[in-house]
């Protein structure tokens, strides 16, 4: 090697040395003492260093725990699906039926509410579905239903108030895919006397998978991750997985166990990269 | 074909702003319950939430850690980028692996994380381990959109300046950092409304000293009320007001 | 199959921009066509037109005697090969060729069986299982040929299909797709802007310059005897003749190929100083200037041997001057 590559490599790693201490102090070596207290126990007040997985036999053998996971991930692969099917039509409809010149109008106003403060958007959500809300008068009033059915406090509200953060998000996932396609595909498809319908599902459809893998993963991951929403919108009936975190935190003073749920939290979003890892590297010409 | 897309697209932008409009709507409320029936409109509170200390309180530091936090992701994640796309390091892969990691993990999972550390060390909850936390966030986000907007034309230009005499740091002053205004732009902003909104890592990490979700979310504890709608409304308001000064003067000039 | 192509007063506006104006041009079946010219002239707008993505804002257009108005892409005989290609990517070069075949509604094997063909036809056939991002550019150039044909259309639209490849292997290309064309017999109509390529491949050359046909006819009319001004400089360089030294007309001045002034000729052009040569294998490349007061300046290959001194002072000829009109 020679001494200016010496050199420029030298000033190259001084560059990149802040970022990556920051990223070490900060984010590995706490993560790492997350997994060390996962290991320990709370003997009376006192946390007890044993070096065991009792935490996690414990996660996987108490009901209320282990149904925690299970409310979680019915919650977030839910949500994925629904948004998936809402906005992939918004984006495609945005990206193809829209006028040009309106698109960035168009998807500027699809995620507004992303402007509003995410726990406000929750609270607002809890405004619309409360038994006085808007909606429940609205339906009684246009003669749908005779008294308010109960959404608030169940899953359907979580379900609800997720849907609406995540449409946003695949949206713009999903339009930044479709608007980078040639749309020569579309016209070759059709050239090649593909009908519509043929164009969109053996085509179109299929060239977006990257944009949708992509989107799907992220509400995955922060879907799975939400404490907010579930807490404001479906309330203690069921507790998912950060529910239960803030719960051994909280009331418990339990921080092993949160610690050792995190964990676990953080597993599921591994498997969830491995299983869309494969579709996110999907060939692209 | 086409009507049928646009009556998707009205039903959809309708489930999208409901909640925007039911909240900013019943901001304006004068009884006591943000619920039908409307009966503003009325003012009053936002009189009281301008004239509630804790708020104005809670904005302040919201804003000082925003601003802080932002100011150093921005700063390391463009040092770092400028590392990384110069040239070739061993294992740069890996270096790149790490600054993007804390991207796909739940900000529960690191707010835990430096709360465990902070506890050993007996480093009590404040504004700063909050804002420490913030960077963790935002740094790869900085890192990533600049890393991306680095390209080859970027570095043969910084070679031009070095070869026409321009010290290390003339060349980022005057070269790099012009060139990549926008992305600079766009991190910094970006890690601003990130950090001006997270919640969880603020929740965990402050204590006497709050932001403002965490200060809004006290505020829910205590039941319904208009004066959150009012304060919600007025924190939209204020994001659509910089979206909209950005969207006219940044990214306008950049895309042409 | 094939067909013959008739375009009939084809006009077409995009706002206050008439991107064609009053087009009338036909070609026979099986022929070769190349529509050339600089971007924007038109030449892809009107191939988009014949291929139905576009419909004229007036005129006319038949193919193989049938007027082609309100007829969608897919039911047209005409197929195109578009510029970036717009091969499938997630399909296999043989589902990708027999993609027509199945909007056809032909079974799977029979389909098979007629998409090796194709790429055999392309010198392909033992990559039929790859995916396009596995292949290089000519490569994909070959599939969206052997695509667009698969379907046995009468006429084979191309949109700069060469634009992408690099110099050495656009030449190659060039010979290979008219051999392809010559083996099916489909109508070509292909869209350049390379006049080298135009020579090199066309049966026939449409020349176009803002939205108007400049020129239509065989690659030596359109180099040696050119109708316009334009045509004349865009086939290659063209020296202006004063208008005393020839009897001239009004709108129409004449000029003369650089290979065609020399020493010796039919018209003489006076004495002209040379300025600078340049050597270019088979010829030298000299700029002159006319030593009157006019100081015209010319542009003459002369032959290996016949070059003067520079600065040297000697009579200059053309032959083979053409008249051109200065406008369409």
């Amino acid at each position: 090697m020679s001494s200016i590559e010496r050199s420029e490599r030298r000033t190259a790693f001084a560059f990149v040395a802040p970022a990556l201490l920051w990223t070490l102090a900060f984010f590995l070596v706490p993560f790492g003492a997350m997994v060390l207290l996962s290991l320990a126990h709370l003997e009376g007040r006192e946390i007890v260093q044993a070096y065991d997985l009792g935490n996690y036999i414990k996660i996987f053998t108490d009901p209320s725990l282990l149904k925690g996971i299970f409310v979680s991930l019915e919650i977030t692969m839910t949500v994925t699906v629904i948004s998936v099917l809402l906005a992939w039509p918004l984006a495609w409809i945005i990206a193809t039926q829209v006028p040009a010149r309106y698109q960035r109008l168009a998807i500027m106003l699809a995620v507004l509410p992303f402007w509003t403060s995410y726990v406000v958007r929750s609270y607002a959500w809890a405004l619309v579905l409360g038994q006085n809300g808007v909606l429940m008068q609205w339906l009684i009033g246009i003669g749908l239903l005779d008294a308010p059915i109960q959404i608030m406090a169940t899953r359907a509200a979580t379900i609800i108030g997720f849907v609406h953060f995540f449409v946003m998000l695949l949206t713009l996932t999903i339009y930044a895919n479709l608007i980078q396609l040639s749309p020569n595909y579309a016209r070759a498809a059709a050239d090649l006397g593909a009908s519509g319908w043929q164009t969109l599902r053996l085509v179109i459809l299929p060239l977006t998978l990257p944009g949708i893998m992509t989107g799907a993963f992220l509400t995955f991951v922060l879907c799975i991750g939400d404490y907010i929403t579930p807490q404001i919108l479906g309330g203690n009936n069921e507790l998912s997985m950060p529910q239960l975190i803030m719960l051994q935190l909280g009331r418990r003073g339990d921080f092993p166990m949160a610690s050792a749920l995190s964990v676990v939290l953080m597993a599921l979003v591994t498997l969830a990269y491995a299983a869309t890892a494969r579709w996110l590297k999907m060939d692209r010409v | 074909m086409r009507a049928l897309g646009y009556i998707y697209l009205v039903a959809i932008f309708a489930f999208i702003f409901l909640p925007v409009i039911v909240l900013v709507l019943f901001s304006f409320q004068a009884g006591r319950l943000p619920v039908p029936p409307f009966d503003g409109p009325s003012l009053k509170w936002y009189a009281e939430v301008l004239n509630d200390r804790g708020l104005m309180e809670a904005l302040r530091n919201s804003l000082f850690v925003a601003l802080v936090s932002s100011s150093i992701a921005l700063m390391l994640g463009f040092l770092a980028a400028q590392g990384l796309a110069r040239v070739r390091l061993p294992g740069s892969v890996v270096m790149r692996g790490l600054l993007i990691a804390p991207m796909t993990v739940s900000y529960l999972i690191i707010a835990l994380g430096l709360l465990s550390l902070f506890n050993g060390l007996g480093f009590r909850p404040s504004l700063w381990a909050t804002g420490i936390g913030h960077v963790v966030i935002n740094l790869p986000l900085c890192f990533a959109i600049l890393f991306a907007a680095m390209g080859d034309h970027q570095k043969n230009a910084e070679r031009a300046a070095r070869d026409l005499g321009a010290s290390e740091l003339q060349v980022v002053a005057l070269v790099t950092a012009p060139m990549l205004k926008p992305a600079l732009l766009a991190a910094f902003f970006l890690s601003i409304t990130f950090s001006w909104d997270e919640f969880i890592i603020a929740f965990l990490l402050t204590r006497f000293d709050v932001t403002l979700p965490v200060e809004i979310w006290s505020m829910l504890r205590s039941g319904l009320s208009p004066a959150t709608n009012a304060i919600g409304s007025l924190v939209f308001l204020v994001s659509i007001v910089i979206l909209i000064i950005l969207e006219l003067t940044v990214f306008r000039k950049s895309k042409s | 199959m094939t067909a013959d192509v008739a375009l009939q007063s084809i006009s077409q506006s995009f706002g206050t921009f008439r991107a064609l104006d009053n087009i009338d041009l036909s070609f026979g079946a099986g022929e070769f066509v190349v529509l050339l010219g600089p971007s924007g002239c038109g030449k892809s707008t009107l191939l988009f037109i014949l291929g139905g993505f576009l419909s004229p804002s007036r005129g006319t257009v038949k193919i193989g005697g049938r007027d082609m108005d309100g007829v969608a892409p897919r039911n047209r005989p005409t197929t195109t090969m578009f510029q970036d290609y717009a091969l499938f990517p997630h399909m296999t070069l043989r589902d990708n060729v027999g993609f027509g075949l199945r909007m056809k509604g032909m079974g799977r094997a029979a389909r098979n069986a007629k998409a090796d063909d194709m790429l055999d036809l392309v010198g392909l056939c033992d990559k039929a299982g790859r995916k396009p991002h596995e292949l290089s550019g000519g490569q994909r150039q070959r599939v969206a040929l052997a695509r667009a044909l698969a379907v046995d259309p009468d006429v084979l639209l191309l949109d700069e299909p060469l634009g992408a490849l690099d110099l050495k292997l656009r030449r190659q290309m060039q010979d290979e797709l008219k051999t392809i064309q010559r083996k099916v017999g489909t109508t070509f109509v292909h869209v350049t802007h390379d006049q080298e390529e135009a020579m090199a491949i066309a049966d026939r050359i449409v020349v176009m310059n803002h939205g108007k046909v400049e020129d239509f006819g065989v690659p030596e009319d359109i180099y040696l005897r050119p109708k316009t001004l334009f045509t004349a400089n865009f086939m290659g360089d063209i020296n202006r003749i004063p208008a005393e030294l020839v009897s001239a007309q009004a709108r129409v001045v004449h000029g003369v190929r650089p290979e065609n002034v020399g020493l010796k000729g039919d018209i003489a052009l006076g004495p002209a100083r040379l300025e600078s040569a340049a050597f270019f294998g088979t010829y030298h490349r000299c700029h002159f200037r006319s030593a009157d007061d006019r100081s015209t300046p010319y542009v003459a290959h002369l032959a290996l041997g016949d070059l003067p001194a520079v600065d040297a002072i000697v009579p200059l000829f053309a032959s083979h001057v053409v008249a051109l009109r200065e406008t369409a």
